[in-house]
């Protein structure tokens, strides 16, 4: 082995020289491994083995295995969240006078912040861990050591279509997460104001808060409603069956496994999302530069 | 054309070399264990020559690494020294993969059968041969029907592995790796946890698949009759290497360590 990688690396150049080590570098650490396993999950997909219908068919069990499954939990949550925020942003503004930024605010705290991470955690506490669990299970019993031996990528069998699926669904369930926290907590409210005789003088129809949540809305929101949730579930999937290959066979090690997925899978989607929320600053410093 | 299925040089395997290669880069995915047992040896220094259409029994104490042997031949685990030739060909270490030798046409059958347990049993048969679109949907289901006939499992096509025997389960394992047209096919255990009526019907027909197929079978098993049963050769993974092949009477009747210790109980039965 290492004769064969001294004899690749007397043919690369200096800097060639200095990639290859980086990447050895970087195989050998976890995020390093993750993004490995992503690129090949990937690069499957245009393998020999393709089959439009049972690619297709995996990718749509696995997309309504990780959304429908867990539709009920993320309705609720996201509608009694979206009722809160609402009363919240509407009475705190009201009261300061700082009532036409009530858009811009739920647009930042629901659409562009929130949403995505409470749904992206939400799939990662239940689909992730459901993920890290069932390949775990396949990798003690052997079953993904038969299907290598039987010359079935475990990676294109296995990773692939719940790296695609997991992402399409998590797309799908942060749009309807945000589209229930704003329409579905706005019932909420008005539900509670017709019981309670609105007690919090609130004067909110839905005309002026969807007029004012459009109104705030920047054609960067409409590129990061895609592109955070993609990159959410893109790193869910990833880690979770990362955790799940990487189980020794010892079956005391599929709950840690799972421990691991999921936490680990929250602490990159935050960081995820701070490094996504770079372009937001870098747009605020071009208004801001010309301006002055 | 070389007559030879497998030959093995020199094979040293050490337990960081079983840890775990199912990838095809296993150094990017396999689990690391730092610690300083991973360094010492199971195996060291065994060579080994299996012809086409031999079978062969692996026979030996239990821990002494038989199955470990096995799944280095599968490409599951990679040695940490010798080489390894598959139907003559040599295949360096970074390339000993299960992916990669899968190509040259050897399946394994695991102890547990190792079945895919989300799928039917007609499923788990398909499952490579569709993956590797071997022939019209119509050959397929051909050779499905075959393989379910050669097993005898046609009756459980429907069911999941969850719900059948063992034996039932092992029976499925060897139509799928049969499917595959194996020219060298690995068995572990075989007749492990099956009664003796099972163990009666599953050995003619792991000899059928020699004699009509001249497939080549490599059986580790604890039940060293097997090797009498089938009238093939017994090597033994004994003291960390493999001895010479020799017939079951011969080991029977030798007068040497592993004899007295293994046939020990064969010997008083008669």
């Amino acid at each position: 082995m290492e004769q064969h990688l001294s004899k690749e690396e007397e043919k690369l150049t200096f800097c060639g020289n200095l990639f290859h080590k980086l990447g050895l570098f970087l195989m050998k650490r976890t995020l390093g491994q993750q993004v490995g396993l992503f690129v090949r999950a990937i690069a499957s997909i245009f393998s020999e083995s393709r089959s439009f219908k049972t690619d297709s068919r995996n990718i749509i069990l696995q997309t309504f295995f990780t959304g429908v499954e867990i539709f009920p939990v993320l309705f609720v949550v996201a509608t009694l969240f979206g009722a809160v925020v609402i009363v919240e942003i509407m009475t705190m503004m009201g009261k300061v006078g700082f009532s036409d930024v009530v858009g811009s605010l739920m647009v930042v705290v629901i659409i562009r912040e929130l949403g995505p991470i409470l749904t992206a955690f939400l799939i990662a506490g239940r689909s992730g861990s459901s993920l890290t669990t069932y390949v775990g299970g396949m990798v003690i019993d052997s079953e993904v050591d038969a299907l290598a031996t039987m010359g079935v990528d475990p990676i294109r069998y296995l990773v692939m279509p719940g790296l695609i699926g997991g992402t399409i669904a998590t797309f799908i369930m942060t749009i309807i997460f945000s589209g229930s926290a704003i329409g579905a907590g706005y019932l909420v409210i008005k539900v509670l104001t017709v019981i309670t005789g609105n007690v919090l003088n609130l004067q909110l129809t839905w005309d002026y808060l969807s007029t004012e949540i459009l109104k705030a809305m920047t054609f960067t929101d409409f590129i990061f409603i895609v592109i955070k949730p993609l990159v959410f579930g893109c790193i869910i999937t990833t880690n979770a069956c990362y955790q799940a290959m990487n189980i020794p066979r010892d079956i005391r090690q599929v709950p840690k496994a799972t421990g691991k997925s999921v936490i680990k899978s929250f602490f990159y989607i935050v960081c995820a999302d701070v490094v996504l929320s770079l372009f937001y600053f870098l747009d605020y410093f071009n208004e801001i530069s010309k301006i002055i | 054309m070389n007559n030879e299925a497998l030959r093995i040089e020199n094979l040293h395997l050490s337990y960081k070399g079983l840890a775990g290669t199912t990838f095809s880069k296993p150094s990017a995915l396999a689990y690391f264990d730092k610690s300083s047992d991973m360094d010492k040896e199971l195996i060291c220094g065994a060579n080994l020559v299996l012809n086409r259409g031999e079978t062969l029994c692996i026979g030996g104490p239990s821990g002494q690494g038989k199955s470990a042997l096995l799944r280095v031949i599968a490409g599951l685990a990679r040695p940490s020294e010798g080489r390894l030739y598959y139907f003559g060909e040599h295949i360096p270490a970074e390339r000993q993969t299960a992916l990669e030798i899968a190509k040259r046409q050897v399946g394994l059958v695991f102890q547990n059968g190792a079945l895919i347990s989300n799928l039917r049993v007609r499923d788990n048969i398909a499952l490579p041969l569709r993956y590797h679109k071997k022939g019209s949907p119509k050959e397929i289901e051909d050779k499905i029907n075959m393989a379910m006939d050669l097993m005898r499992v046609r009756d459980c096509a429907t069911m999941f592995p969850h719900q059948l025997s063992v034996g039932m389960q092992k029976r499925v394992a060897i139509a799928r790796s049969w499917a595959m047209d194996p020219e060298l096919l690995l068995m572990d255990e075989p007749t492990a946890g099956l009664d003796n009526y099972n163990r009666r019907n599953l050995l003619p027909l792991i000899d059928n698949m020699r004699i009509l197929f001249k497939t080549s079978i490599i059986i580790i098993t604890h039940d060293l009759m097997i090797a009498k049963e089938l009238n093939c050769n017994l090597v033994f993974l004994y003291n960390k290497t493999l001895t010479e092949p020799h017939s079951f009477d011969y080991w029977q009747t030798a007068d040497n360590a592993i004899s007295r210790e293994l046939f020990r109980d064969l010997r008083t039965s008669g």
